[in-house]
């Protein structure tokens, strides 16, 4: 049962990794992956998302009917996402980031991650277990996006969380600011990813 | 129990739905003050920066408490106009009752129509007026807070943000200190065919109401150019030459009053 569980953690986020074994939540991480901070709140924002949604609706999966049962999950998960972002515009520290989020926020409710786990797990497993899938496949997601956001400011501003790293000398790639650049580092890391995990070559 | 009959899902879906509502409005009933009153520190930190009440870095680190105290010392008056440089009405600059007028967006439309719209401006001790701009950028609104001198026509700072520009490009209208730094000293020439210009090699021209774009955000500095012009042309009645011509009227109107008297 224990190493169950610990599978249940860890696969998510290196092995079974959403972003970049499933390909989830692809649109997300080019968009907010600029800047390293704005991608750390996006991330734990996806990692309470994912985790309660996957609780609520395991708790209620014996009740919820079938044929209902994507715009029940769609109900569950857009009540967190809206918590969440009230939560964050209310906070006298967090309400500057919320605004640099902007729509990223709300539009965690799109996120193919959240409602893929919840098809996929919560409806067929008891909650704690739920929880804690969905608070890895979160945790696996923020993962890459911080490693994404680690490039992408570093080369894009020279900064790191705003700080100056790189010598002012160096001039900022403006590619890098740009989301294609984030296709380009993501295919990179899915590239490194597989080269690495046997069990994902393909013939 | 069968949870596929269509009475059993009716009723699901509703109870789902009226606790979901439940919920969402006792947070948003909660939440509601704490996040005006951020929106509201948010913009008084904007109209500080334009004004030179204090350093922007230092405004941002200040909480929201300092900011209405900042606010409240600094002030002289606030009032609305609407497009013919009449006051509308006062806005309370009490520090328990500070009132904004906050829906540029409104007022942007208003502008647009021609009509309905209260701009506000707000007097500070220091002599400087601050006015709103508000327009579209690239992805999504821009605005800022641009500072006049009380002399109406030089500029003596300018805050400007936006919602979503793109980071490291449109974004540098907030970003960059140089951007706004670039405005003080500028002039406002009301009356004139362009009363500012944001452009592409607009300082070259030696002219003194124009600003360059910024390289690499073309759409974003063209949507701010036509804020600042939209909403400069909105109050140019309120500090123009047309507020020179109105108050000369009056001033005749008066005499002549004051002539049929005797």
């Amino acid at each position: 049962m224990a190493s169950k569980l610990k599978e249940t953690i860890l696969n998510p986020i290196f092995k079974g990794n959403p972003i970049t074994v499933l390909v989830l939540g692809i649109c997300s991480s080019l968009a907010v992956t600029v800047q390293l901070k704005g991608a750390l709140v996006m991330a734990l924002s996806v990692i309470v998302v994912t985790g309660l949604s996957s609780l609520v609706c395991s708790l209620l999966r014996k009740t919820i009917p079938n044929r209902v049962r994507i715009i029940v999950q769609l109900v569950v998960v857009a009540l967190m996402v809206i918590l969440v972002d009230q939560i964050l515009k209310a906070g006298e520290g967090t309400y500057a980031i919320d605004k640099q989020l902007s729509v990223y926020i709300g539009l965690i409710i799109t996120n193919c991650i959240v409602m893929g786990r919840i098809e996929a797990f919560a409806l067929g497993n008891k909650p704690i277990p739920s929880l804690l899938d969905g608070l890895a496949n979160g945790a696996g997601y923020g993962l890459i996006l911080i490693i994404v956001a680690f490039f992408r400011e570093l080369l894009g501003s020279g900064t790191l969380f705003g700080l100056q790293v790189l010598p002012a000398s160096y001039v900022p790639n403006n590619l890098v600011i740009l989301p294609p650049f984030a296709l380009i580092l993501l295919g990179c890391i899915i590239w490194v990813h597989r080269a690495l995990d046997k069990d994902l070559q393909e013939d | 129990m069968n949870t596929n009959n269509n009475v059993y899902t009716v009723i699901y879906t509703t109870v789902i739905v009226v606790i979901v509502a439940a919920v969402l409005a006792f947070v948003a009933q909660k939440l509601g003050p704490a996040q005006q009153a951020n929106a509201k520190a948010e913009t008084l930190r904007q109209m500080m920066a334009a004004a030179g009440v204090k350093p922007v870095e230092e405004l941002y680190a200040s909480k929201n408490d300092q900011i209405l105290d900042l606010y409240a010392e600094n002030i002289a008056e606030a009032y609305t106009v609407d497009l013919k440089g009449n006051k509308v009405a006062d806005l309370s600059i009490e520090r328990e009752n500070i009132k904004l007028e906050e829906g540029l967006k409104v007022q942007n439309r208003a502008i647009k129509a021609g009509q309905g719209a209260s701009l506000p401006v707000y007097v500070f001790k220091s002599g400087n007026i601050v006015i709103p701009v508000y327009g579209a950028g690239l992805w999504g609104p821009v605005w800022g807070y641009v500072a006049l001198k009380p002399d109406c026509h030089t500029i003596a700072g300018a805050y400007f943000d936006h919602e979503s520009e793109t980071p490291g490009l449109g974004a540098k209208i907030k970003d960059e200190a140089w951007f706004r730094e670039k405005f003080i000293g500028k002039t406002v020439e009301w009356g004139d065919d362009v009363i500012f210009s944001l452009a592409k090699n607009a300082e070259a021209t030696g002219a003194t109401n124009a600003v360059d774009a910024i390289t690499g955000a073309t759409m974003t500095s063209k949507g701010l150019n036509e804020a600042l012009n939209t909403w400069f042309r909105a109050y140019e009645a309120t500090f123009g030459l047309g507020a020179f011509f109105n108050a000369l009227e009056e001033h005749a109107v008066s005499e002549t009053a004051n002539t049929e008297e005797e």
